[in-house]
């Protein structure tokens, strides 16, 4: 009896001795990560109920669901922007994650050129959005841009273009260029998941007369289904930050045909005075992103005590 | 950690096999091998157009843009387009203050989130896997549901518009995608190390220091590569919190230039490639650990 209250007074202060020795370790890193990201995030969601301009000087009106009846009733952008993330996430899984595979495993195997390749199609993806927006309005421009001047050469003139002024193409515009961007990031998270795709397994599979379709089918893809997932859920993620290419290469426009929700949150704050509604607008962000993130996180921590 | 390099799935595809001879009912691989590669190259060829136009823009004159084909090649190489850039985008001022920002930021942050990694894959605590969850949300979300707090932060702390006031939110968003991949990496760390460092009398620090720092550098070199990109390159936060344009990011810098000289391609895509080569030294340096360390973790190979 006494050795086991002895035990446990020692386990408690062992854990206790534990727990004070990480604090120095921890408290810098937890600090800032309280001040400059958890408490602006929580304190979006706290501003959505309530009314305010932004001024340091006006009074913040506590309105309840106000600004959340307004987003869903009268904002027509609000359905415009969330029209267009989800358009966003859905062509970014289907588009250039289908691609980055295709890439990957092209490139994973020993090819003539293969390192150049791969340069390639990574470089673009270190290069600043803002940049990337830059590069692709001058691509996109209507009479000096190489995209209309070589639909001209080939004799399909006629599809010549305003790309990024055209309610009904800007968006789609902004997306190819994302791609561009994008693709080679993905291309590198796919060949490191190959690298976990054991060899003597694909050679067995050979020796026993499987063809490439076999293989890839019975082996490479199983093995890359963790990657996979991962690449999917960062994929979506990063479709609902989509912002640096919008507002470099249209602001959101023609008429907000290209707004998205990221952006949609800062202009209703910053450039529409309207802190509450950009935090509603911030607050359905953050609960599409939590909506993956968590299972994710519980995916990847399992069984990882 | 043993670095990797990419194993081929299909090793029999190219070069002398032995094998091949002796099943001589095997499938052409090789024509499948050099479709393959046609198919690379048409695609290479489409990535690599946005580079040319760049390039050779950068050397056009305005009359030579309006008068000839883009992807054509200069009537005159117009190395003034450079000059030009330098001195009407203000380069040098953003420039080092992107490089100032850089410097302190991604080793400092570095160090942060691989102490706080450290000491939760370590030291065991309780709930340690909690908080290193809590820290993951924080990597995930969109900077702009934090941006409108963080300014009206930032302005009470009167850090609006300063080197300081860039720096502490760009290591809190740092942090947490640190966090979460270093754990990983500081877990993969065989507890027999630690433990015969630890009889001989090393402190804490030390066998974070000098043994558990080292073993893990393929990933602290990876995440030093991309912490230093993402850094160069940030826009959104960079555009909330600086306002006077003697403090102007590189990103910001291109923005500006391109809203007030928009017509003046020749510089502006001098400008851009210019603003480009610190993140292409970095990539070119550090190449070799991208495959190997950095994404190993990520995928839980």
């Amino acid at each position: 009896m006494a050795t086991a209250t002895t035990a446990s007074a020692h386990a408690r202060a062992v854990r206790q001795h534990r727990v004070l020795r990480s604090l120095p370790y921890l408290a810098p890193a937890a600090l800032l990560y309280g001040i400059f990201l958890l408490y602006p995030m929580i304190d979006s969601v706290r501003l959505s109920f309530f009314s305010w301009s932004g001024y340091a000087t006006a009074p913040q009106e506590f309105v309840g669901l106000k600004n959340y009846r307004y987003l869903l009733t009268q904002d027509t952008v609000f359905w415009t922007a969330l029209r267009n993330s989800m358009i966003w996430v859905v062509l970014s899984v289907a588009i250039p994650m289908v691609l980055s595979l295709l890439m990957a495993l092209a490139l994973n195997q020993r090819i003539w050129g293969r390192n150049a390749f791969r340069s390639i199609f990574y470089i673009p993806s270190v290069f600043a959005s803002i940049t990337v927006a830059a590069i692709w309005r001058w691509i996109y421009n209507p009479t000096m841009g190489v995209i209309n001047q070589a639909l001209e050469a080939i004799g399909l003139g006629d599809l010549a273009h305003e790309w990024l002024g055209d309610p009904r193409t800007a968006l789609y515009s902004i997306f190819v260029a994302s791609v561009w961007q994008g693709v080679g990031f993905n291309m590198v998270l796919f060949l490191a998941g190959l690298q976990s795709v054991p060899a003597e397994l694909v050679d067995a599979a050979r020796v026993d007369g499987a063809g490439r379709w076999q293989v890839f089918r019975n082996v490479t893809w199983p093995a890359l289904r963790p990657t996979t997932i991962v690449v999917v859920i960062l994929t979506i993620i990063n479709s609902l930050k989509v912002y640096d290419l919008v507002v470099g290469m249209t602001g959101g426009g023609p008429a907000q045909s290209s707004q998205v929700l990221a952006l949609w949150s800062y202009q209703q704050s910053f450039s529409n005075h309207n802190f509450g509604a950009g935090g509603a607008v911030a607050t359905v962000l953050l609960i599409l992103s939590l909506c993956l993130v968590v299972p994710y996180l519980a995916w990847s921590m399992k069984g990882d005590d | 950690m043993t670095e990797m390099t990419a194993v081929p799935v299909a090793r029999t595809a190219v070069g002398p096999d032995d094998g091949a001879a002796a099943t001589p009912n095997r499938p052409p691989r090789d024509w499948v091998t050099v479709g393959l590669w046609i198919a690379l190259l048409v695609t290479a060829a489409f990535w690599l157009v946005p580079f040319a136009v760049m390039v050779l823009t950068s050397f056009k004159s305005r009359a030579d843009l309006v008068s000839g084909s883009t992807l054509g090649l200069p009537a005159q190489w117009l190395w003034s387009n450079y000059a030009d850039a330098v001195d009407t985008g203000d380069l040098w001022i953003s420039g080092t203050n992107s490089l100032l920002v850089a410097v302190i930021k991604v080793p400092l942050g570095l160090l942060l989130a691989a102490l706080a990694a450290y000491a939760l894959a370590r030291i065991h605590m309780r709930r340690a896997k909690w908080i290193v969850a809590v820290f993951a949300v924080g990597s995930m979300v969109p900077i702009q549901v934090a941006l409108g707090p963080m300014f009206q932060l930032l302005l009470k702390a009167n850090l609006l518009d300063t080197y300081v006031g860039l720096i502490l939110p760009y290591l809190a968003f740092g942090v947490p995608y640190q966090v979460f991949m270093l754990y990983g990496s500081f877990r993969a760390v065989p507890d027999e190390i630690e433990e015969s460092a630890r009889l001989d009398g090393a402190s804490t620090f030390r066998i974070f220091w000098q043994i558990c720092c080292p073993l893990i550098k393929p990933t602290l070199a990876a995440l030093f590569v991309l912490d230093f990109v993402s850094t160069w390159n940030e826009y959104a936060m960079a555009s909330t919190i600086l306002q006077s344009g003697s403090m102007a990011t590189i990103p910001l810098a291109v923005q500006n230039f391109s809203a007030q000289h928009g017509t003046d391609y020749g510089p502006l895509n001098a400008f851009i490639i210019m603003t480009a080569i610190p993140v292409l030294i970095v990539y070119l340096l550090f190449q070799r650990y991208f495959v190997s360390g950095a994404f190993s973790g990520a995928v839980k190979g």
